[in-house]
């Protein structure tokens, strides 16, 4: 399954990263981006041109007028449709003038300015002070500028009529919007989705215009349920697991992803001084004294027993479990040489060779 | 002002220092790892940049856990190659772009990135690596270079979206530098590997291929995915690849890909290279 997520006005991919962080572990997904065209039709192009073949087209927003246009360039390529928060009618009476105000501020004031004025009534309003919500927000109205923005004004303004495709659209389609989306309100999405053949609407509780990053765990299951995947997911989901219940359970420091010993502050902190010991050998005259007499090396740093037997016996596995980073530890191997896929292969508990063929695909 | 002429991506493996230090570049094994690297050293040849900006992780040789920079700008008149233990390496230090690092701090600070400033700082296989597969080995550097060295091994490590942030910063700078020199950034690490723990020798042929495709392509799908899915796709120490998104981020968001190469397995790594330009002004609207 091919999906692409298309962004709105002054958004751009971050307002999808968490449907996209959902999906893609089961789906092929793809994000339009709309920051250089200055029509509808052209932006809708562009994403047409991201895949080849069938696409799940998701907009938000001006991202879902583009996925109409989408139906009505390529009507045969999309085969499923879900439309956020958006509108079907064309341009209203007094709304150039309106968005005007919004051109001049940016040209006049600059992006932080329009961002102050334009995010807070995209939002929930019990939400305008949530600073978690709302800094990802700004900094992604700062990462546009007033060319871009005019742009897309320009496209907005002159997008088309919408309303007479869809009775025409014939695939599954999904019409989704915030209960408190006060620029395009729940109504509007009713008229749209009534107008759609079979189509579904689903509201988003407890959320503004903004509903990906506002309610992003609603949403990402309204779609979830609506593209069928939730068996996928969970098949996925479930082979992680299960890599994590076979390894790594005898290491004492649960890692937060299966089989990875990630190198987060419990294991910084607890190899701290097998590390400093190791990091030394890159030093001439501690590899002379390593050489010379590895024990009293080892001492200088304060191992504990448990630390200089597992270096003493070259214990790969056991100097990782106690908190040892390979970048670190493989100095020892300066001293006394040892192949990385060595150290590999005992980590792995496989022999060499086998180690090789299977995890590195060497004949 | 100074000008952006393309992005670079490549693999910066240790075990390929210690193949060009053993001469082992015509060997079986080697060979079609160094020939696809011909085409990257022709175009840097033929294109002949003045600076690089080289964005690599330091591997426990010039940092410890004591200080550990989240993002850190080289901001010295000379880098020398660090000895990381084998011994020192025949290859000659690195002249800096001093000028050029301080503008580059400066923006960065304006633009809410607060790097760590280095004076003295010796460099690892993260930056010899990547300048000897593109330059080779001369007697002298023909480039000046501007390291950023990033966090990619004690967590928390920045978010890959993040890194794609740095790479716009990054190209302001470079375009409001008043400079007639000619630059390229140098995105580096990966692609897939892990070194440690029971998933070691992980290497994800599928996902490298993949991500040479969409770095030049869909680079925000690359700048939305978690740090958690870098370490699923990549492996714990192929999360690194995150670090090509700052070179990305300094690319236009349309680019021409002159030249990809992909080689599985280098030691315990999948290795790969990508060069890109940005495509002319004017050049169509659409992403190809
Ligand atoms: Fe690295």
């Amino acid at each position: 399954m091919q999906i692409i997520f298309l962004p709105g006005l002054l958004c751009d991919g971050s307002v999808w990263a968490a449907q996209v962080e959902a999906l893609r572990t089961v789906a092929d997904v793809a994000l339009a981006d709309f920051s250089t065209q200055n029509s509808i039709t052209a932006m809708a192009e562009t994403a047409l041109a991201l895949r080849e073949g069938p696409l799940v087209v998701v907009g938000h927003s001006m991202g879902a007028r583009v996925a109409l246009e989408m139906v009505r360039l390529a009507p045969g390529r999309v085969e499923r449709l879900a439309l956020l928060d958006t509108g079907a009618h064309p341009r209203r009476e007094g709304e150039e003038a309106s968005r005007q105000v919004m051109l001049d501020l940016a040209d006049t004031q600059g992006m932080a300015a329009l961002a102050d004025r334009w995010l807070p009534p995209m939002v929930h309003e019990a939400r305008v002070g949530d600073a978690a919500l709302m800094e990802p927000l700004r900094a992604m109205v700062l990462r546009s500028t007033p060319e871009q923005h005019r742009r897309q004004i320009r496209a907005l303004l002159d997008r088309p009529d919408a309303r007479p495709l869809l009775p025409t659209i014939t695939c599954p389609t999904l019409v989704m919007v915030g209960r408190q989306d006060r620029w395009s309100p729940l109504a509007q999405h009713e008229e749209i989705a009534a107008a759609i053949p079979g189509a579904k609407l689903v509201v988003i509780e407890d959320s503004g215009h903004m509903s990906p990053v506002e309610q992003p765990g609603a949403v990402t299951d309204a779609l979830v349920e609506w593209l069928g995947l939730a068996p996928a997911l969970r098949a996925a989901a479930h082979g992680r697991r299960t890599a994590m219940d076979t390894d790594g359970q005898d290491d004492g420091i649960p890692d937060r992803i299966p089989d990875i010993p990630l190198f987060d502050r419990k294991r910084s902190l607890r190899g701290y001084r097998l590390n400093k010991m190791a990091m030394g050998l890159a030093k001439p005259e501690n590899r002379d004294a390593f050489r010379a007499d590895e024990g009293a090396y080892l001492d200088r740093f304060g191992l504990s027993p448990e630390e200089k037997s597992a270096v003493m016996s070259r214990d790969w596995r056991e100097m990782v479990r106690l908190g040892g980073n390979l970048f670190f530890i493989l100095k020892i191997s300066a001293v006394d040489p040892v192949r990385i896929t060595e150290i590999g292969a005992h980590q792995a508990g496989m022999d060499h060779d086998a180690f090789l063929r299977e995890r590195l695909g060497k004949k | 002002m100074a000008k952006l002429i393309g992005g670079l991506g490549t693999s910066h493996v240790p075990s390929i220092a210690a193949a060009i230090d053993k001469g082992l570049r015509d060997t079986p094994d080697w060979k079609p790892f160094f020939d696809g690297y011909v085409p990257g050293q022709e175009w840097v040849r033929e294109h002949k940049p003045d600076v690089a900006v080289v964005i690599f992780n330091d591997h426990g040789n010039s940092f410890f856990l004591d200080k550990v920079p989240t993002f850190a700008v080289g901001c010295a008149e000379e880098y020398k190659p660090v000895d990381e233990g084998w011994g020192p390496r025949a290859i000659p230090p690195f002249r800096g772009a001093v000028d050029f690092s301080w503008h580059l701090v400066d923006t960065m600070v304006e633009s809410r990135f607060d790097p760590m400033i280095c004076q003295e700082i010796e460099v690892d296989h993260g930056i010899q690596v990547p300048m000897e597969l593109f330059w080779g080995r001369p007697a002298a550097w023909p480039v000046k270079v501007v390291p950023i060295f990033v966090n990619v091994i004690q967590y928390p490590i920045p978010l890959p979206s993040r890194c794609y942030e740095l790479g716009r910063v990054l190209r302001k700078a470079i375009e409001s530098y008043d400079s007639d020199e000619r630059f390229v950034v140098l995105g580096t690490g990966g692609l897939s590997h892990q070194l440690q723990g029971a998933r070691a020798g992980f290497v994800n042929p599928t996902a490298d291929r993949a991500f040479l495709r969409d770095i030049a392509t869909d680079p925000d799908t690359l700048a939305a995915m978690s740090r958690e899915k870098y370490v699923e796709l990549f492996g714990s120490e192929g999360a690194e690849l995150m670090m090509w998104l700052v070179m990305r981020g300094a690319m236009d968001r349309d680019v021409e890909v002159r030249h990809t190469h992909y080689f599985v397995p280098a030691s315990m790594t999948g290795a790969g290279m990508i060069v890109l330009e940005n495509k002319a002004a004017g050049d169509g609207r659409q992403a190809a």
